[in-house]
């Protein structure tokens, strides 16, 4: 059908007005402006409550760090731009709130009242707030009121008593063993290489001992080195034989002796065996009791955006806040509670599903946010219920249909703790993806603003109120949802 | 700084803040345009027979509900072109301004496949999945509506798939699931609940 609107004319109009002053101006930048930022590392922060990473960002060759990244998963934050002037209100849980005000362009701020110079002016992009990373550790302290360690080139900082120092010990019998030893559990990626065998320390406050690279007298097991790096920790035991690993008292100790001989066949005639170069077998664990594990998914991440609620507020960023929030609220009612991302990663929809069953979750909680529609909508999958029995294996696309139940109950009980709190409030079905795949019962929901101003979507009170209905609607049923073995 | 380059940078300024409000105004013509075209390709009659009544379930997001209404509409003859005929008058309450479920402006049907006597594969153009407001009820309120829509208007359509630009898509909007069949009898429960 042939349009009578001269849109073709008037779009190349537009773009050639467009194009003009930006071409110009884009010299003129080129030579003139002096700030320009782009993706660049990432910082690991360690807190007794939880380890999460932190996009920094390169602007003018300096890393900063966002500060409402840095402070969301510690507590309750309110940050706002107010033209070029930058407001934050931080509330750690369970003390009083601080406030802090920071200028774009400017190197002056304020923070708990008190005047404070950064070393490199205060960014502000997309709505967000950067300072550089140099000035974390100072801001924090102020902000958090604890002793905060930086190692800046490894990109690790750690809030409080946190890091944890491990010990190594060497017992020279025959076969030789080196006994590492940690305060509290652990849980490395083990990777074997000729010649060593490294642990790398991802989410663990793992920091050096004070001897980073000890030799040991043993033609075995010759010496051990320990680094970090990139926001981890690594160490490498260095062996000329391949070496075992096995964790004992609790995930606190590693144990790291040669590979035993093959055992000596003597009814066939001998084939030739061959030991791999490289074997690692972990010790099969002591079977663990049921536990009851919430996962929560927050939407989207990465290039995957979700919903654009304004034009500065993205829906993955919204859905990770909240995210954070419910796991605290779950974890104030003793609740243990698992992301499926806590940064701004992509993960698909069917990689989404099959970490959430590899986990063995109680329940799965995904959320979401949009900016039509008010108040929060609480779903369960839109598949037809089914008699199948949970246990064995069941079909992919609709694993979700035999917890339908159970479902069911944790959305009404959601639901009812929002109505309890003046929440206005929907409970539906929906056709949303990784749902029908979960093999645990399963709800989504979705936050949408509270009134007709969508920007309060991202109001702390607001999002705080929703995650204590969602963690009080699922404590409130916890005692229906079995406990699963992991 | 030199005086020159100070010179220069006020004249580029001066054009750039005229060029900007001439861009806006441009702007806004080809949005209005574009609008008016979109309304332009759904509300064309689609048939050439004598007007017949239609039942349409239309989303409403200030609600979350699907609320029943009939139109009288010139449909074609043959069954799949007809269905067509039916979306394409839904997508057109959508179009228009206000809207009460807005969707992508250019939205529409390109085809509509029967399968059997109960299946149908609505095949969408890419303007409706790519332009489609984001969000779990959003995208819900679209497939159910499309999905009731086509049951009410002929009742051996029980199962229905959206294609978008002849290719299977894991999502509408990134929520909403197209990789499935609908089954017309589940949807039209959720209807109800949402009432």
């Amino acid at each position: 059908m042939t349009s009578r609107f001269p849109l073709a004319h008037n779009r190349s109009r537009l773009w050639l007005v467009v194009a003009l002053p930006v071409i110009g101006l884009a010299v003129l930048i080129a030579h003139l402006a002096t700030v320009h930022a782009q993706a660049a590392d990432q910082l690991t922060v360690y807190s007794p409550q939880t380890s999460y990473s932190v996009s920094l960002l390169d602007v003018k060759g300096l890393p900063y760090a966002g500060l409402v990244e840095l402070l969301e998963p510690l507590g309750s934050i309110d940050a706002r731009p107010d033209g070029k002037k930058y407001k934050l209100k931080f509330t750690s849980p369970g003390g009083r709130a601080v406030e802090a005000l920071f200028n774009e362009g400017k190197d002056k701020a304020k923070i708990l009242g008190q005047n404070y110079k950064l070393p490199a002016n205060f960014v502000l992009q997309n709505g967000r707030g950067y300072v550089p990373l140099s000035s974390v550790s100072e801001i924090l302290n102020k902000l958090l009121a604890k002793p905060i360690q930086m190692h800046a080139s490894a990109r690790r900082l750690f809030i409080g008593d946190v890091p944890i120092r491990f010990t190594l010990d060497l017992d020279k019998s025959n076969p030789p063993k080196l006994v590492v030893s940690f305060p509290s559990p652990v849980n490395p990626t083990i990777a074997t290489e000729p010649g060593r065998v490294r642990f790398t320390f991802r989410r663990e406050p793992v920091v050096s001992n004070g001897q980073d690279s000890p030799n040991f007298d043993d033609p075995a097991i010759t010496g051990a080195v320990f680094a970090e790096r990139d926001g981890l920790a690594e160490l490498d035991v260095m062996a000329t034989e391949p070496l075992v690993a096995s964790f004992a008292d609790g995930g606190k100790t590693i144990i790291l002796a040669p590979v035993p001989p093959p055992p000596q066949v003597t009814t066939l005639p001998a084939p030739q065996l061959q030991i791999p170069a490289q074997i690692l077998t972990p010790q099969p664990k002591t079977p663990a009791g049921p536990r009851f594990l919430v996962v929560i998914d927050p939407a989207h991440g990465g290039a995957d955006s979700g919903a654009a609620i304004t034009s500065s507020l993205l829906e993955k960023d919204v859905v990770l806040a909240l995210a954070r929030r419910v796991q605290r609220e779950l974890a104030s009612r003793s609740i243990a509670a698992g992301m499926l991302r806590n940064s701004d990663v992509a993960i698909s929809l069917d990689q989404r599903a099959v970490s959430v069953n590899a986990a063995r979750p109680a329940l799965y909680v995904t959320l979401h946010a949009a900016n039509t529609g008010r108040g929060v909508h609480v779903f369960t999958s839109l598949l037809p219920p089914t008699s199948q029995p949970r246990d064995g294996f069941l079909p992919w696309d609709t694993a979700q249909a035999t917890f339908l139940d159970l479902s069911g109950s944790v959305a009404g009980s959601v639901a009812a703790e929002l109505e309890a709190r003046k929440l206005p409030n929907t409970t539906l079905v929906a056709p949303l993806r990784p749902m029908n795949n979960i093999a645990a019962p399963a709800i989504a929901v979705e936050m949408a603003p509270p009134d007709d101003n969508v920007d309060n979507i991202a109001s702390a009170e607001y999002q705080e109120q929703v995650a204590q209905s969602i963690a009080a609607g699922i404590a409130a049923v916890r005692s229906k949802l079995p406990e699963v073995r992991p | 700084m030199t005086r020159r380059i100070l010179v220069m940078l006020a004249i580029l300024a001066v054009i750039a803040v005229a060029l900007g409000f001439y861009a806006l105004h441009l702007k806004r013509r080809v949005a209005r345009d574009e609008q008016a075209a979109a309304e332009q390709i759904a509300l064309t009659p689609l048939g050439n027979g004598p007007p017949e009544p239609v039942t349409l379930y239309v989303a409403n997001d200030s609600d979350g509900t699907l609320r029943k209404t009939q139109l009288s509409v010139a449909l074609p003859v043959e069954r799949s072109e007809r269905a067509r005929a039916v979306l394409r008058t839904l997508m057109a309450q959508y179009l228009k301004s206000p809207s009460p479920h807005p969707i992508g402006p250019a939205s529409d049907v390109r085809s509509v496949y029967l399968l059997g006597e109960d299946s149908a594969v609505v095949d969408t153009n890419s303007a409706f999945a790519d332009a489609h407001p984001s969000g779990v009820l959003a995208e819900e309120l679209t497939l159910a509506s499309l999905v009731v829509t086509l049951n009410a208007n002929d009742s051996k359509i029980a199962r229905v798939k959206i294609l978008v630009n002849g290719q299977e898509r894991d999502t509408l909007a990134g929520h909403a699931d197209l990789k499935r069949f609908y089954e017309a009898s589940n949807i039209g429960q959720v209807v109800k609940d949402m009432q």
